[in-house]
């Protein structure tokens, strides 16, 4: 089949794409895009988390037609125009969210879909908004307070800008 | 408190790995393409005992796409490997042990050709006896599991005494006697990246490996001696590694020898990555220990006596098993004071899969053993629990249950009582003791503590190497042959050789093992790569230092003892501050080599293994958790509501790592405590997936409150102690505790049961 989508905000094309591959083969093997990790066979570990158009979803259990004309945002697509850290990205560091680095693309991930839906989150929202991927180094806290703040600078970024406009 | 120091302690570092694992660049061994690769797969054995009657894999070689096949006849001496104990193989001799050991090897040109080539192979088995229990093992009609009986005594590895004092009479004549004997299961590491390699044929005959090894000299070192290949023919790069907590060492030694091999038959790269369940079947785990605990007291409480005896099922395979039960027996009796200690260890061969090191490496077992004890002794006795504890815990001055004096600083009551003031916890034990029958919950708070060993102690030589040079644009190159796989270390090599060389921490790059470049640090074991790898790091610092100290002086024109650093720059008695790019060109005019090696050793201890007596370690850390639980009356099941803990680490290097590694230790131990149990059935693995191994999820893991006791005078470097390993001990016996507190019932073994009602 030919497939098209658009990935991390360039619109890609691709011929002879078999319709029950699952998106991670395609991202990782067909793409070179490493950055999601695989790491288990059964759909539970949610490293393998990507964006589509808003919602986390696992890349491994998502044949590609799934995405077809749709929006898929991975690790690399946090990215700024110049390989910049985003601002979630530079929270994790700032707040020692990462450790071994395996799981961290999908949380940065589902705290990214997390945010899109809501800049005012508790520390248990941020907890269930994470709970499909599973993280053996961290214990979670360090992420959870990396989210929570960027949460805030979010809401700070927003206010700045509303406050600007209502003096006009 | 004023302090000098720029980078060790501060709360602004962060991690120097962090950027690239953040952004998705990172590279680990399952990312890497190289032109030409084969995909490797392997044949597993699917019962627990059995002699190989037949294997062709002549068949496999006639699969389209299929370059290679082995078997263990393809490496010297069978592919025979294994420290302490020289039992294990690359691929399976005549027998498997367990189930996932494995048989043989295919490489091929995609994935579907090497399963094609493993469905080819004629493999037949004849089951033998399946041994599933430590007592089955033990019978004197049990069928042999090793080739050779490491003890002489069938199905014993090993064993291993304490000896301190006598406790017999002391037991006999103590007004409280507590006798109890407690069963911890075994656990998976189910570190997030399973195990890889991927190892290229180079022209010169020698072989490159990548893999996800926590200890590339000791990779390097058994690849050579199983190929058959001069140890510098062997090439080991250690990329990004995604979590170890002790699972990366033998494992990693037979899946780098088996892609290695395949590589060279085939000539032509060979990459090898272990799926989830073919991980959680063939690598090894902490071993499941029975202790059996007879602890004497007063009856105001003072404990007087400990006798412990443990048994160890270690499975098929030795491993690591003989080290870590050592320091099971170690830290049986826990971190209090007694007049006398035995403790008797056994560690015994069953088809359980195979065991090894695992964060804590015995002492998490033992430990949560005795402190469910002591628990159960304080209440017998009607004493608070925490306050039992401080009445009996090890303090500066007194002897640990070794029998070993503690002549540095001991924060193990300042835990306790750090634990005790921040969860408020006499109130809350009032409360949970006052809360009515009738509730949708029950809720408990418990309390655990902990002593732990520094460094190998008993178990080998503990030194480190480290190189540093200053390159050509001025930025300065480190090496360590201990490895990061994900704790950090990276990061506190960088911050030691920034803060000791007075330099910029952007200025320094560590460079990833690679046995070409690294000098051999021995294992990355045992919390010791901030401590002894540390320290080699600073020495080898302080020696470039010197260096430009020497530099600076002759350039200021002044002995180098009148030098300050104004940040980077050397200031002598003039005041104008020199940059450091200047007397650095300086030491090049005079001709001075601005590189270093350097290498750190603890001074060698003193342990007599028959008289099961000496000094074990050369220093402890300590520490305390409190845990606050709800268990439902509806579902029975038990929720962590928060964690309260306090390490004694000495001084804290790199605190956002620190803090990570506590974070992450807890939640190993409330996995530990509540719902892991890697289970086997008559020595068949019943968890081989995440849905049936369950791990702690963001939700399972409460909010922690953490600490650092920042006691004084440790030798590690600018006064550290060690801590990644023993964060998780205190955990899962104050879950318990707390249980116990809710519940009124007193388990002897994890995981926690659901208790309704």
């Amino acid at each position: 089949m030919r497939l098209t989508f658009t990935l991390n905000g360039e619109v890609v094309s691709l011929d002879r794409i078999a319709e029950d591959l699952p998106l991670l083969d395609l991202l990782r093997d067909t793409l070179g895009l490493t950055g999601t990790k695989r790491g288990c066979e059964t759909g539970t570990c949610g490293l393998c988390s990507v964006l589509v158009d808003d919602a986390l979803t696992r890349a491994c259990r998502t044949p590609v037609t799934k995405v077809a004309g749709h929006t898929v945002t991975t690790i690399e697509g946090m990215l700024g125009p110049n390989g910049e850290l985003g601002d979630l990205q530079s929270a994790f560091l700032e707040y020692g969210a990462v450790q071994c680095g395996f799981c961290t693309s999908a949380m940065v991930l589902a705290g990214e879909a997390l945010l899109r839906r809501t800049l005012t989150p508790s520390r248990e929202e941020i907890r269930r908004a994470i709970n499909s991927i599973l993280c053996r180094c961290t214990g979670y806290q360090q992420i959870v307070d990396a989210i929570e703040a960027t949460a805030q600078h979010r809401r700070d970024q927003q206010k700045a800008t509303s406050g600007g406009e209502g003096q006009w | 408190m004023v302090s000098n120091l720029r980078y060790v302690g501060n709360p602004a570092l962060q991690n120097v790995d962090g950027a690239d694992k953040v952004s998705g660049r990172a590279r680990y061994v399952c990312d890497m393409v190289v032109p030409g690769m084969l995909v490797a797969k392997v044949l597993r054995s699917p019962l627990p005992h059995a002699r190989i009657a037949r294997l062709d894999t002549a068949p496999a070689l006639a699969v389209p796409g299929v370059k290679a096949v082995i078997t263990h006849a393809d490496f010297v001496d069978d592919g025979n490997f294994g420290w302490p104990v020289k039992d294990a193989y690359v691929l399976a001799v005549n027998k498997v042990r367990h189930v996932g050991e494995p048989v043989a090897a295919v490489a091929a040109e995609t994935e579907a050709a090497a399963i094609a080539g493993l469905n080819a192979i004629i493999v037949e088995y004849e089951p033998l006896p399946v041994i599933g229990t430590v007592d089955q093992a033990m019978s004197p009609e049990a069928p042999l599991i090793p080739e050779v009986s490491p003890t002489g005594k069938g199905n014993l590895c090993n064993i291993h005494i304490l000896r301190n004092g006598d406790p017999a009479p002391l037991l006999i004549e103590a007004p409280v006697r507590f006798e109890a004997t407690y069963e911890m299961p075994h656990q998976e590491h189910a570190y997030m990246e399973t195990e890889g390699a991927l190892a290229i044929p180079e022209p010169d005959g020698s072989v490159t490996l990548y893999a996800n090894n926590q200890s590339p000299h000791i990779n390097r070192d058994i690849a050579a001696q199983v190929l058959g290949l001069p140890t510098n023919l062997v090439r080991v790069i250690q990329p990004p590694i995604g979590g170890a907590f002790g699972g990366k060492d033998e494992i990693l030694y037979q899946t780098s020898a088996q892609a290695a091999k395949l590589a060279t038959l085939a000539g032509r790269p060979v990459k090898l990555i272990l799926s989830r369940s073919e991980s959680m079947a063939a690598s090894y785990k902490r071993q499941a220990m029975r202790s059996h605990i007879v602890l004497g007291a007063e009856t105001d409480g003072t404990l007087r006596a400990a006798k412990v005896d443990l048994t160890v099922d270690n499975g098929a395979y030795a491993s690591g098993t003989p080290l870590a039960s050592w320091r099971a027996t170690m830290h049986a009796a826990g971190g209090y004071r007694y007049a006398a200690v035995h403790v008797d260890m056994q560690s015994v061969y069953t088809n359980n899969g195979y065991s090894g090191a695992f964060r804590g490496f015995g002492n998490t077992q033992a430990s949560a053993a005795v402190e469910l004890a002591i628990d159960e002794l304080a209440e017998r006795l009607g004493q608070d629990p925490l306050e039992y504890r401080l009445r009996n815990c090890l303090r500066e001055g007194d002897a640990t249950m070794t029998g070993d004096l503690l002549d540095q600083a001991v924060g193990l009551a300042d835990c306790l009582e750090w634990v005790r003031d921040h969860s408020e916890w006499t109130k809350k034990r009032a409360d949970c003791a006052a809360q009515p029958e009738d509730g949708l919950t029950r809720r408990g708070i418990g309390v655990a503590c902990y002593f732990h060993g520094s460094g190998l102690g008993g178990e080998g030589e503990d030194f480190a190497t480290a190189t540093v040079k200053i390159e050509e644009d001025n930025s300065i190159t480190l090496t360590s042959g201990l490895t990061d796989f994900g704790q950090g270390s990276r990061t506190v090599f960088t911050l030691l050789a920034a803060e000791t060389l007075g330099v910029d921490i952007d200025r320094i790059r560590v460079l990833r093992p690679d046995t070409q470049t690294a000098l051999d640090s021995g294992p990355t074991v045992a919390s010791r790569a901030s401590i002894v790898g540390g320290n080699a790091v600073r020495v080898t610092s302080e020696k470039v230092a010197l260096l430009l100290d020497l530099a600076a002086a002759d350039h200021l024109r002044c002995d180098p003892r009148q030098l300050i650093r104004d940040g980077e720059s050397y200031v002598g008695p003039n005041e104008t501050p020199v940059p450091f790019e200047t007397i650095v060109d300086h030491a090049r005019e005079m001709g001075l080599q601005l590189s270093a090696q350097g290498r750190w050793q603890i001074r060698p201890i003193e342990w007599d293994f028959e008289t099961g007596t000496g000094e074990p370690y050369f220093c402890y850390v300590f520490g305390a958790q409190v845990a606050e639980v709800e268990v439902s009356r509806r579902t029975g099941r038990t929720r962590v509501l928060k964690i309260w803990a306090a390490h004694d680490a000495g001084k804290i290097l790199f605190p956002k790592g620190a803090l990570g590694q506590m974070y992450g230790g807890i939640a190993q131990g409330l996995g530990f405590a509540l719902m892991e149990n890697f289970r086997f059935k008559d020595g068949v693995p019943q968890t081989l997936s995440f849905t049936q191994y369950r791990l702690p999820r963001a939700t399972d893991v409460p909010e922690i409150e953490g600490t650092y006791i920042q006691t004084a005078g440790a030798i590690g470097p600018y006064g550290a102690k060690n801590l990644a390993e023993p964060v998780m001990i205190g955990t899962a016996p104050a879950i318990a505790n707390a249980f116990a507190q809710a519940t009124g019932i007193r388990v002897r073994g994890f995981p926690l049961p659901r208790v309704k009602g």
